[in-house]
């Protein structure tokens, strides 16, 4: 009988330290999605332009299943002191609805990722850029974005200045090949926002313009946001998948 | 008298060799600026001009005989050449000091204006093209280079041939998908099988929590011993500490 209190107890220790960790690992969670949900290098518009935003929906559901993972561990806890049939029936089963839910954001964010290539980037910029006939305000806020994004980190397009030579585009509708080759704004610009030598900016002479595409600037902070959603999120199932066995394994050795 | 035939200097036009983004685009290109090449045959009233034409109609392109003769740009659809870019002889000397390209149909606004003065407006097609320079003096041309290369602009395309599809799907994507759908199964069945044994056991067995090795931590009060009381008077019981109800108002027991 010693022996297998002493079994229960080391049990019981594991538990609450599994759902410790599952706790600080909930609210590490809703922090880490609620700085990817603020946006912080406003490339929301392009992506919510692409139709392939699911990434931000996958961070809103990791904020909610963050905050749920910390009260549930709270819940787990109570439950393993007090040995209550109950209790952790009810933890258990709220932890598989939040398992399933964090399980859909992990997927969601890694698929979405992966649709978040060049080629989209290039057609929804050649076709929304400049927009001069908006049909709806969001080519407004890409042609805005595009402009910071060039402008910022002094890049031209998504591959380079020749996207706006190998393709027609809307901004090629109201800007003749001639005058604008590529937009103003993949010219050096001086301090009070001219281009340092149009003609070398038109002709392309280096030093004139920015030759580099935007597309790194692009698709290093979606990718740290989709695999901070999706790999965290992962990491945490996993713990969460073995306390949730020793859990059962508890219930399952409990008296009436 | 026929006129004398312009001498034919020996230079080519050519695109500039050096790495311009910019140097072929869909309707201007540029040319290296000929440097030396008119010196000794030109004077300082001399205007060196660029002759446009149609790859295809260059063989038949006639200099002109005067200025008055000169093809302007809105004639090239007809015409199938133009020339344009006229600059003092002056300017492409040896000792002149100017930018190392010339840019073919930067001007917009003659374009747009239908000015008559020699108009360096865009093409207005992908051509191919092929230039010439033509030395022009005040009794016509003088002298002239060679036609160049056919020189093709370029063509866009529409942003409708792009296709955004990923090329192939991550493996990433795959380890995450699959794995987890394993692990949520797993829970499920342990899930399921743990209360449906519960529930098995229940229903066919009686002893109850034969192999359950948690205990519920119950917590024990410490009840003491009920002491006899002393018998109240009036209260005539047996056996001594109940009281029975006797007829009369019954007295309380203590």
């Amino acid at each position: 009988m010693a022996k297998s209190d002493d079994c229960a107890h080391i049990l019981q220790g594991l538990l609450v330290f599994g759902n410790v960790v599952i706790g600080m690992c909930g609210i590490a969670l809703t922090a880490e999605c609620i700085y990817f949900v603020s946006n912080p290098h406003g490339l929301y518009p392009l992506l919510k332009a692409t139709e392939h935003s699911d990434i931000y929906a996958a961070a809103w559901i990791g904020i909610f299943v963050g905050l749920a993972l910390f009260a549930l561990s709270i819940l787990g806890i109570i439950g393993v002191i007090r040995a209550s049939r109950t209790l952790l029936m009810v933890y258990i089963i709220l932890m598989l609805i939040t398992f399933a839910f964090e399980m859909a954001s992990c997927i969601t964010a890694a698929t979405h990722r992966d649709s978040l290539t060049p080629q989209l980037f290039l057609k929804e910029m050649l076709e929304r850029y400049q927009n001069s006939d908006p049909a709806n305000n969001s080519d407004s806020e890409v042609t805005k974005t595009w402009d910071k994004l060039m402008l910022q980190n002094h890049c031209c397009g998504v591959l380079g200045p020749s996207d706006w030579q190998e393709y027609t585009s809307a901004f090629r509708l109201t800007h003749s090949d001639a005058d604008y080759p590529w937009p103003r704004t993949c010219c050096v610009l001086d301090a009070q926002g001219l281009p340092v030598n149009l003609d070398g900016c038109k002709l392309g002479v280096p030093g004139y313009y920015n030759s580099n595409g935007c597309y790194d600037a692009i698709s290093g902070p979606v990718n740290t946001h989709a695999w901070g959603v999706a790999w965290f999120g992962f990491a945490i199932l996993c713990w969460t998948f073995c306390v949730l066995l020793g859990t059962i394994f508890y219930w399952s050795g409990i008296e009436y | 008298p026929l006129p004398t035939p312009p001498a034919r200097l020996p230079y080519v036009p050519h695109v500039p060799p050096m790495a311009l983004l910019g140097k072929v685009t869909a309707t201007t290109f540029a040319l290296e600026r000929p440097r030396c090449v008119f010196d000794g045959h030109a004077d300082a009233s001399d205007a060196v001009w660029l002759a446009v034409a149609f790859a295809n109609a260059s063989a038949t392109f006639r200099n002109p005989l005067s200025r008055a003769e000169v093809p302007p740009y809105q004639q090239l659809p007809t015409a199938h050449s133009y020339m344009t870019l006229e600059t003092a002889a002056a300017a492409y000397s040896c000792s002149a000091p100017s930018p190392p390209v010339l840019r073919v149909g930067s001007d917009t606004a003659c374009r747009d204006q239908g000015r008559q003065d020699p108009c360096n407006g865009p093409l207005p097609s992908p051509g191919p093209y092929r230039v010439k320079f033509l030395l022009m003096g005040c009794s016509g041309p003088k002298a002239e280079t060679w036609w160049s290369e056919p020189i093709l602009l370029r063509r866009a395309v529409s942003p409708s041939t792009i296709d955004p599809a990923p090329t192939r799907r991550g493996s990433a994507v795959v380890v995450i998908a699959s794995i987890l759908a394993s692990l949520g199964a797993v829970l499920a069945t342990t899930v399921l099988g743990a209360l449906g044994a519960k529930v098995w056991g229940s229903l066919c067995r009686q002893d109850l929590g034969t192999d359950a090795f948690i205990r519920r931590s119950y917590r024990t009060h410490h009840i003491p011993p009920a002491l006899p009381q002393p018998l109240r008077p009036g209260c005539r019981c047996s056996p001594p500490g109940l009281c029975c109800s006797a007829p009369q108002a019954p007295a309380p027991c203590q």
